[in-house]
């Protein structure tokens, strides 16, 4: 096992290398890392900046100097803020993790339980209903889901019942002055949560109803069933425990795409966290904040990759032996 | 664009049976999904009003009435109008002629280059597959939305470009299905039998496995049709997506995104429920052919 | 388990199709309840009570508070942290119904002017009870400091009429003269567009790592408590502020980039205030209703959205194409498209915005649509309509393209209905949508255009046309490309004007210098103004006070006068 972790680590390390070039040829052809200083025009200003990016040298060059300060920590400073690009980035990245984390872990536990229900109950109202919400979730992009959900769970019930507040809250994660785990939080998460997790918790669940109908079709567990095994041991034991793997891998892998969600969900309902940084800086033609924060997020997913390699290998054995 | 990175599939798409139909079982089958059926029509009757809109559409592209404003449904105007006075459902069927080209371009697209790659890396194997597969790796771990906005950037933002950048990320996806599927078919007896009598490997690829390789497919273009149009959409919310005057279903709901909680909230529902049926449709038509292709039954 | 072949599915999947369908319609009734209409502007509940918070929206986060460096370009920053804290020499104030600059109670008495041979003098009197927040007494050193600093640094936002400062004598804690080496009219605005800065906190140290992040002095009634990036900014009374200390003990402003979320939190409650910028979306929800919210709007703003021609190139270089242009457009069908929810319905005839109220004239007036007119002029110019309806001459047709900023539909749709209108008159027009960074880094500086539709901001009640039409300041080697005139106008008897309106130390002759000025401009049409682009402030029902829109300070000008409504 340890083997295992200890190969595949090694592995991701030239991935990522060659993925940071590739983005750093990306951002650097599409970007004028002296766009806000010339509009300063100050010319001394400018060579001097040319100077020390390197911008006259070739490409490679450019990158293996970019690459050895971002290597010892020095990630610059944003064109836009005047702030350190790593403590910006540092910031950033907490409130994106606490909304990914509770994210992911809702969309798992409600697109298991949905998929358990659906293959069970298959072909019951229950069923067509819960597929039928898949589609939808599939079909509308998270901002659409975003704006409804504040409008029907936040504003439209503080209306009607002429309540005080709303009883879920939209913006940011605290309200002004609260922090920690407390009831205030969660008012806030429910609802981005909500958005974020509707288009992975359709396409986790039609998935995983697949894969439990299949696990329920395979020969053990028809022989458990000949066998009289009480059918709830059959569904939670058997079905459910041998079609967690590929399930789990989907998440993992999905988490990926999970970005694209946070980037809209962070924008509708004012969270500061990566999503923003990444919009804020794109708009500002912020270069020296866009190429780490691509590689962060790279590495984050390696990291979500590795840990689903990880957890398919524990899940089947047969795996570790490949 | 979600559902791109359902890497696990491929070991489970893999195991399934194919069954060999003949071209003629396979479309009577097909045609017993009255449900594919319908959304087949459904999506070429969409087709023809969005891409025949200079014919179909009952106002011509663009006719603005300045005082009229947005207006809800009418008899005249039988979706309403917009910001500028413009019936909303002509509006709407010309800005589809955008939105279903890229999401059907994109879709074929990135499944010809997806299959080819795919077919390639895992028949021939060897360094050849692991390049790919290393390549891939990279295409996922890099953050889409980023790489997107990036290149919508740096090209400039026109259907074209979108197109392109929705197919440079989404081709991996199919490319990793068709290789694990290949790589399971090739130790198959049929295609040993293939070799055994001589036939060379590009007419092995082509004549025996891309058959088995539908089913797969089918699915993979549906959900990438679906994936398509929303990654638009969210690149049109986000400001890097189709600009005006061009309009697609994406850049519609974007636009009137801040109209929620108005009267005018038409303007955000009409295009969101034109995505939702085309999406519905060609997920049906996808379950319908992955039926035709594969009676058993056992997946989606 | 072998799946039928037939009823089964498809009857499943037709519950499916069904519930989804409902499902959507269920949240698209639900969604669409509309409340009661609103009136256009209210009157704000005056009586206030002592203490309390309020929670204020802010559609954009600054991205510095280092007020003289170019990262402090937003405006937001301005409003929510600049005015609030620093202390001014002058102050926007409506004086008879017209914006001026009114000395502040930073300074003892009216500063004079007086010209010296060449040489503008300046004598500042200031109020011996000015005092920073800790207590240190605001003086002349503070206004040497600060001009030593615009004038002198590299990266400042904007150097005008500090770079013509050539001394600043500080005889006594309490006056300051300032020396300019030529006259400078609009020598109200030094210290009072940046305000002054703290020479005791600041001298000698860095100044931008010590300011960009949020500060924590004050010479203002209010203090920076906290900045939390991308969430809010919180601010407290300044106890030691000489003037009128605030009723409230604590404001926020919570940075919402999403406008129908941000008018969500207006109705829910989750904000008290909120300033959107009058995009269409904003407007429709005003007019949609919102019940229990209080709005004052003011068509008198600094931002003017005008329609610029590139005077040197073809078709643009022709005086009558550019008239026959003016003649095709229905400028007041345009406003009232876009503002006549909030009563707006007349165009702007000046360039000179409303803000510097008394220079501007209105001679673009006589510019409404008259198609015959268009006819008359072109065909005089030797045009002619060609099979497509569109004016030829010599081969080429009357057609351009047109350059706008992405990313605003209230503009988009002021060039889409431009463009209609237009074609009508016979004029071809495309439209190319460019970054704000290529359009004012590249394309406007080195003339690479032909049309454009952008906004010029006037920040202060002193007419600054000159830096947009006098001809010196076209883009070019000479001004280092650093000049604004992007639309290359280049008329003789209007630099002389403008020149004039610039040095003229008497008002009165200074003014009748810039009404001249803009007959001028109107009679050349070097490029034709639109709308200005109004300011809307929305309050709940918790905020008391005499809320109203400064348009050169902001809306919360006059924040330590608002409080919880009593």
């Amino acid at each position: 096992m340890f083997t295992f972790i200890i190969r595949r680590v090694l592995y991701s390390i030239p991935v990522i290398l060659v993925a940071s070039f590739v983005l750093f040829w990306a951002v650097r052809s599409t970007f004028d890392p002296l766009a806000k200083l010339r509009q300063a025009q100050d010319p001394t200003a400018v060579a001097r900046e040319i100077e020390r990016l390197g911008l006259d040298r070739s490409i490679l060059e450019q990158y293996f100097l970019w690459l050895r300060s971002f290597v010892t920590g020095d990630w610059g400073t944003s064109s836009r803020t005047g702030s350190p690009v790593l403590q910006l980035i540092g910031e950033a990245l907490w409130p994106t993790i606490q909304l990914a984390f509770w994210g992911l872990l809702v969309a798992v536990i409600v697109a298991g339980l949905v998929s358990v229900y659906s293959a069970v109950r298959r072909y019951s109202l229950g069923d067509n209903l819960l597929t039928g919400a898949a589609y939808l979730g599939i079909a509308m992009p998270a901002f659409w889901f975003g704006l409804i959900l504040i409008q029907t769970f936040a504003v439209w019930p503080k209306q009607q019942f002429g309540l005080a507040e709303p009883p879920l809250y939209f913006i940011g994660l605290h309200s002004p002055g609260q922090d920690g785990f407390d009831l205030d939080y969660i008012r806030h998460l429910v609802l981005p949560v909500a958005a974020l997790m509707i288009a992975l918790v359709a396409t986790w669940s039609r998935f995983g109803r697949a894969a439990m109908l299949d696990a329920m079709s395979s020969d053990y567990v028809r022989t458990a069933r000949a066998k009289g095994v009480p059918r709830r041991q059959i569904i939670w034991r058997h079905a459910v425990r041998n079609s967690l793997a590929p399930f789990v891998t989907v998440v993992a892998l999905d988490a990926a795409v999970l970005i694209g969600g946070l980037v809209v969900t962070e924008q509708i309902f004012a969270i500061p966290g990566m999503g923003r940084l990444f919009l804020d800086s794109l708009v500002a033609g912020d270069v020296f904040v866009l190429l780490p924060w691509m590689i962060v997020v790279a590495i984050a997913v390696v990291i979500c990759n590795l840990l689903a390699d990880i957890g398919y290998a524990l899940l089947d054995p047969r795996v570790r032996l490949r | 664009m979600s559902g791109a990175g359902l890497a696990g599939s491929e070991e489970l798409l893999a195991e399934q049976d194919v069954q060999q139909g003949s071209g003629r079982q396979l479309l009577q089958r097909f045609l017993k999904h009255r449900l594919a059926l319908t959304s087949l029509i459904v999506l070429l009757l969409l087709m023809i009003v969005c891409f025949g809109a200079d014919w179909v559409a009952p106002y011509p592209q663009g006719q603005q009435d300045l005082l009229l404003g947005p207006t809800p449904p009418s008899a005249e105007h039988l979706l309403g109008t917009d910001e500028l006075g413009r019936d909303f459902l002509s509006e709407i069927l010309y800005a589809g002629r955008i939105s279903l080209a890229i999401g059907l371009f994109v879709a074929l697209l990135s499944t010809l280059v997806g299959t080819t790659l795919g077919a390639l890396a895992g028949y021939l194997g060897g360094w050849v597959g692991e390049l790919l597969m290393r390549i891939t790796d990279l295409f996922l771990i890099v953050p889409a939305i980023a790489l997107l906005a990036v290149i919508v950037q740096g090209l400039g933002p026109s259907p074209v470009t979108i197109v392109f950048a929705l197919t440079a990320l989404g081709w991996t996806y199919i490319a990793r299905v068709v290789r694990a599927q290949v790589l399971s078919l090739r130790e198959k007896d049929f295609i040993d039998a293939a070799r055994g009598i001589g036939a060379s490997n590009l007419r092995i690829i082509i004549a025996h496995l891309l058959p088995n390789l539908a089913g797969v497919l089918a699915v993979g273009m549906s959900l990438a049709v679906a994936s398509a149009i929303i990654a638009e959409s969210t690149l049109s919310f986000l400001g890097f997506g189709v600009q005006s005057p061009q309009t697609s279903w994406g850049s519609m709901l974007s636009q009137a995104a801040g109209y929620v909680g108005t009267p005018q909230v038409y303007l955000l529902y009409f295009p969101g429920l034109f995505i939702l049926v085309t999406v519905l449709a060609v997920n049906f038509i996808g379950d319908g052919l992955r039926d035709a292709l594969d009676p058993q039954g056992k997946h989606l | 388990m072998q799946r039928s072949q037939v009823s089964q599915p498809q009857r499943r999947r037709l519950v499916r199709a069904a519930a989804v369908l409902i499902a959507t319609l269920t949240v698209a009734a639900v969604s669409a309840c509309s409340a009661t209409s609103v009136k256009p502007t209210d009157t704000p509940n005056a009586s206030v009570t002592d203490g309390g918070e309020l929670v204020i929206g802010a559609e954009q986060e600054p991205d510095c508070a280092d007020w003289i460096a170019t990262c402090a370009g937003s405006i937001w920053g301005s409003y929510i942290m600049q005015v609030p804290t620093m202390p001014v020499a002058f102050e926007t104030r409506l004086v008879d119904d017209v914006w001026t600059p009114v000395a502040s109670d930073l300074l003892s008495e009216e500063p004079e002017a007086v010209m010296q041979g060449d040489k503008q003098v300046i004598t500042y009197r200031l109020n011996p009870e000015a005092v920073w927040s800790d207590g240190t007494s605001i003086t002349s050193a503070d206004f040497a400091y600060t001009a030593k600093q615009i004038r002198d640094s590299d990266d400042i936002f904007d150097k005008t009429g500090y770079t013509g400062i050539e001394s600043i004598e500080t005889p006594d804690p309490q006056t300051a003269i300032v020396t300019l080496g030529s006259s400078y009219a609009g020598w109200r605005s030094l210290f009072s567009v940046y305000g002054v800065l703290p020479a005791h906190l600041l001298e000698g140290n860095d100044r931008a790592a010590i300011m960009k992040d949020g500060y924590d002095f004050s010479g203002g009634p209010w203090k920076i408590e906290s900045w939390n990036r991308g969430t809010s900014v919180t601010l407290v009374p300044n106890e030691n502020y000489w003037g009128e200390k605030p009723h409230l003990d604590k404001v926020t402003f919570m940075f919402l980039p999403d406008t129908a979320a941000a008018f969500q939190a207006l109705k829910s409650g989750q904000v008290d205030a909120l300033y959107p910028s009058a995009q269409l979306d904003a407007l429709k929800q005003i007019e949609a209703g919102l019940p229990g919210i209080s709005s004052s709007i003011d068509a008198r703003s600094g931002n003017l959205e005008a329609l610029w021609f590139n005077n040197s190139v073809a078709p643009f270089d022709s005086k009558a194409v550019r008239t026959a242009i003016a003649y095709s457009l229905d400028r007041d069908a345009i406003v009232k498209r876009l503002f006549g929810e909030l009563g707006i319905d007349s165009a702007q005839q000046s360039f000179n915005t409303p803000i510097v109220g008394a220079f501007g004239s209105d001679d673009f007036s006589e510019y409404t649509i008259d198609l015959d007119q268009v006819d008359e002029i072109m065909t005089e110019d030797g045009w002619k309509r060609n099979a497509d309806g569109v004016w030829a001459k010599d081969g080429e047709t009357a057609s351009f393209t047109l350059e706008t900023l992405a990313g605003n539909k209230r503009r988009d749709l002021t060039v889409q209905v431009i463009q209609s209108q237009l074609q009508e008159a016979g004029f071809e027009m495309d439209i190319k949508s460019v970054t704000p960074a290529d359009l004012f880094g590249t394309i406007a500086p080195e003339g690479d255009f032909q049309a454009g539709l952008w906004a010029i901001v006037d920040t202060f009640p002193e007419p600054t046309l000159s830096a947009s039409f006098s001809s010196t300041n076209i883009p070019s080697e000479a001004n280092g490309y650093s000049g604004i005139n992007f639309f290359r106008a280049d008329i003789p008897e209007l630099d002389g004007l403008l020149a004039q309106v610039d040095n003229e130390l008497d008002q009165d002759a200074r003014v009748a210098a810039s009404v001249e000025a803009d007959h001028v401009i109107a009679e050349e049409v070097p490029s034709i103004p639109i709308d200005t682009v109004p300011n809307v402030l929305l309050w709940s029902q918790k905020v008391g006070g005499p809320l109203s829109i400064n348009p050169v300070e902001g809306p919360f000008w006059n924040l330590a006068a608002w409080g919880l409504a009593g």
